[in-house]
């Protein structure tokens, strides 16, 4: 009973399975490859009384040594000797797939090329020359739809020719095979010489195809240098091809490696353009949307709408839910943990007054923006799902090399929107120390996630109806700081860098799939949730304890008025800072000093200092807990129909009743005084100014210590050093300019 | 033809996309790939397909606070990025 090797090979994603289990059915075993933790499957096809030994190797892409998948299906064509190698094309990739088929055809004249995927070829109306790319390649070609079982009985009939006619006498020898594609003549002449000497040798001609290995040599391919030196008398052979490697090197000033590649693919380019019809000339649908989305100006312009887009869904799209959040947690809630607090004997004691107004005021204070940032991260989520992203980095990107700044930069730059710490780690994608260093100090002038909480507080109470533009007028004033810093610096300190030119490969367009932008939406804002399980809380805890510490007046521990506590009192000695800025009450400084810790931390440390828990549980109807609970889901259910009705609010179209005779939340009411009397009466460019701080200043201890481990201590300082300066200069401008110019 | 590539990299002023280079060599996109691997592997271009991939972040290293963060391979509020490829100078 005749037995028969057939390697099956092929890029990754080609059909090889499919062909490879059609082959073998059920008759397959698994393994590893000598050696490796690569896979290893093989199979047996029985026609007639022949049996077919089908070993599936790695998909690879070439045959060079750079991964082990490459080594084992070079190996086993060269060592173990198959009767025939079934090269698996994919037709719609033709270029791409015969640079393997071509390195494969160097070593053994029995190839069949198995062009698989020919309905997609179809479908993309490309129109193959069968005959014409056989007679070129030497080869019979199958055109296949493997997974259609099109194609499989004509591949068997080839095989079983194949190995017939590789046994007849006058068949050619592996080591003297002639493969179809012949190289310049200077390259062509070192092959002869080398194959020349190694002829000499009969160890190395029995073992392998002679030309196959003479490209190797002149590749100077150290695997095959091995096993070349492992042979006796072998000097020769080595001293030749170095000489004729180093000849051609010197001839094309190029390395022979690369000599060889480049021919291989141009032989290819021209191959497919003569046997491939209907092959893309112009641009896709894909390329002409990109004509105008990556366009400097109107791609801007996009961008721009993206954004604003976005913000509308996280203000007044997710405002019904934010009310919800707030009514719940500060009504029934707070209500509720009262009550608890009650039947434990604990109400009117440091253990209530830590829990309401520590932790709820702190935590519950930032919970409520929740539906803010799932807007966002939702938002996030389209863009890089649907591909936009790239294509609005692109865009951005050509503005920060027209202010002097490193193509590679918006990389950190853009995640920064989503963190700065990851941002500044990110850093290290670029090459040179000072764009590494110019570029870290700039990654927190982007706004991270967790300053759009505060934005949104401020901009509700003080600018409800312009919210979304104020929230992304903070977004593109980070921007622009962040070019006009870098164009600053570059000027200045660091002049002296090397622009490197960059090819970018934006992924293609495609719909959003709910799965994914569900997935990225809940994980980032789970990671959210967890930050106020730790961080947040944390600080809660600990302004609640400089609150809860009398220094002055007659009150004790956990009863003491405020304005009376050791926080009010250390935010009050450094609240002169910002009086000029118009939010230079304790209050306030309190808020910007928890802030340096996490952004986050200024919305809870809002909610605690201008907290009013009394006013809020004192609205909820004593009604049992069973019909409060009702009352909370069936208002639940109307927060996300409002949310829902909200939609058509971002093309002007308002579904629901106006809300001008609304009670804002007394936590609101008492931002808004604050900041009024702060300011002289001057809140609203008071409340302007704080944000723009908010934007400006050191965004927190973790993306400090990231500057401090990636830039250095010093690079550390200097940005915290500009991040304050500059923070405290523009919120000046915009408080005292604004007095000047509106008042 | 791969020199080309460098070439069009080399001397293009603004950032290009693969999309673009394909179109402006008429190589299929799928083996301007394989071409683009290839100089990655001899060190002539650097590709950065997860900024900040592989480093784990060790801010405040010790301290309960900051445990939770995954570093940035992890990270879910890094963006999804994009594969960038630049010239190595030597």
């Amino acid at each position: 009973m005749p037995e028969y090797t057939v390697a099956l090979a092929g890029n990754p994603n080609t059909g090889k399975t499919t062909i490879f289990n059609d082959l073998t059915g059920a008759s397959q075993h698994t393994g590893n490859w000598p050696g490796k933790t690569v896979e290893r499957k093989a199979g047996i096809w029985k026609h007639g009384e022949d049996v077919f030994h089908i070993v599936d190797l790695p998909g690879a892409y070439s045959l060079s040594s750079f991964s082990a998948e490459e080594v084992i299906a070079r190996d086993f064509i060269v060592e173990a000797k198959p009767d025939a190698v079934i090269v698996v094309v994919d037709a719609t990739n033709l270029e791409r797939n015969l640079y393997l088929a071509l390195q494969i055809l160097e070593m053994t004249p029995w190839v069949i090329l198995a062009l698989n995927m020919m309905d997609a070829a179809q479908s993309q109306r490309l129109q193959i020359d069968i005959e014409t790319l056989s007679q070129q390649l030497g080869v019979p070609v199958i055109p296949m739809t493997a997974r259609a079982g099109k194609g499989l009985d004509r591949l068997k009939e080839a095989l079983s020719d194949m190995v017939v006619a590789a046994q007849r006498p006058a068949a050619p020898k592996q080591a003297r095979h002639t493969p179809p594609m012949r190289y310049s003549p200077p390259i062509e002449a070192a092959i002869e010489r080398i194959i020349k000497v190694l002829r000499q040798h009969q160890a190395l001609r029995d073992r392998y195809p002679l030309r196959w290995l003479a490209l190797k040599l002149l590749q100077e391919d150290e695997t095959c240098l091995a096993k070349v030196k492992a042979v006796a008398d072998s000097e020769k052979i080595l001293d030749v091809a170095h000489r004729e490697a180093e000849r051609l090197r010197q001839l094309f000033h190029e390395d022979v490696d690369t000599l060889i590649a480049d021919e291989r693919y141009t032989w290819i380019h021209h191959l497919v353009d003569q046997v491939v019809q209907g092959r893309r000339q112009g641009p896709t649908l894909s390329d002409r949307v990109d004509v105008v989305v990556t366009h400097p100006v109107a791609g801007l312009l996009i961008f721009l709408g993206v954004m604003w887009v976005i913000f509308k869904l996280s203000t007044d799209v997710a405002a019904p839910l934010v009310d919800w959040i707030d009514r719940f947690v500060n009504g029934h809630f707070a209500h509720w943990v009262t009550e608890l607090l009650a039947l434990a004997h604990l109400h009117d004691t440091w253990v209530a007054s830590l829990i309401i107004d520590g932790v709820l005021a702190g935590v519950g204070g930032v919970l409520v923006f929740v539906p803010v940032l799932m807007f966002l991260y939702m938002g996030m989520a389209i863009m890089e799902d649907s591909g936009y992203m790239a294509r609005a980095a692109f865009v951005m990107d050509r503005y920060m090399r027209k202010l002097g700044l490193h193509g590679k930069s918006f990389v950190p730059l853009v995640l920064g929107f989503g963190c700065n710490v990851p941002a500044i780690y990110a850093t290290r994608t670029l090459e040179s120390r000072s764009d590494r260093i110019l570029t870290g100090m700039l990654v927190p002038f982007m706004s991270c996630g967790a300053r759009l909480p505060v934005y949104v507080l401020i901009a509700t109470i003080f600018f409800p109806r312009y919210a979304t533009v104020a929230v992304l007028a903070m977004y593109l004033l980070g921007v622009v700081m962040a070019l006009l810093v870098g164009l600053l610096l570059r000027r200045t300190i660091f002049k002296h860098s090397e622009e490197s030119a960059l090819l970018i490969e934006v992924p293609a367009y495609r719909m959003p799939t709910v799965r994914n932008v569900w997935t990225e939406m809940w994980q980032r804002t789970r990671s959210f949730l967890e930050g106020a399980a730790t961080i947040i809380m944390s600080v809660s805890i600990i302004i609640w304890l400089f609150m809860a510490i009398p220094v002055e007046g007659d009150g004790s521990f956990a009863h003491t008025p405020v304005d009376d506590s050791a926080f009010a009192h250390l935010a009050g000695a450094i609240s002169p800072v910002f009086e000029p800025l118009g939010f230079g009450n304790w209050e306030n400084t309190s808020a910007l000093i928890s802030g340096f810790i996490a952004k986050e931390v200024v919305v809870s440390t809002l909610a605690q200092v201008y907290h009013a828990p009394q006013a809020a549980s004192a609205e909820v109807e004593d009604v049992g807990f069973f019909l409060q609970a009702k009352e909370a889901l069936v208002d639940l259910v109307q927060a996300i129909v409002d949310t829902l009705k909200s939609i058509p609010a971002i093309i002007g179209i308002n579904l629901l009743p106006s809300e001008t005779d609304s009670e804002p939340p007394a936590l609101m009411t008492a931002i808004r005084q604050g900041f009024e009397e702060s300011s002289g009466g001057y809140g609203t460019l008071a409340a302007l100014a704080f944000m723009v701080y908010v934007l400006l200043y050191s965004p927190c201890v973790a993306t400090m210590a990231a500057q401090r481990q990636e830039l250095g201590i010093r690079w550390m300082w200097l940005s915290i050093a500009i991040q304050l300066m500059l923070g405290w200069i523009a919120a000046f401008l915009v408080f005292q300019g604004g007095k000047m110019l509106f008042f | 033809m791969l020199h080309a590539i460098l070439h069009e990299i080399q001397t293009s002023p603004v950032p290009l996309t693969v999309s673009e280079l394909s179109r402006r060599l008429n190589i299929q996109s799928s083996a301007l790939q394989g071409m683009l691997q290839f100089w990655v592997q001899k060190g002539r271009l650097t590709m950065d397909d997860a900024p900040g991939g592989g480093v784990e972040i060790r801010v405040c290293e010790g301290r309960t606070c900051f445990r939770s963060c995954p570093g940035p391979t992890h990270c879910p509020l890094q963006s999804r990025s994009f594969n960038a490829y630049s010239l190595k100078w030597s």
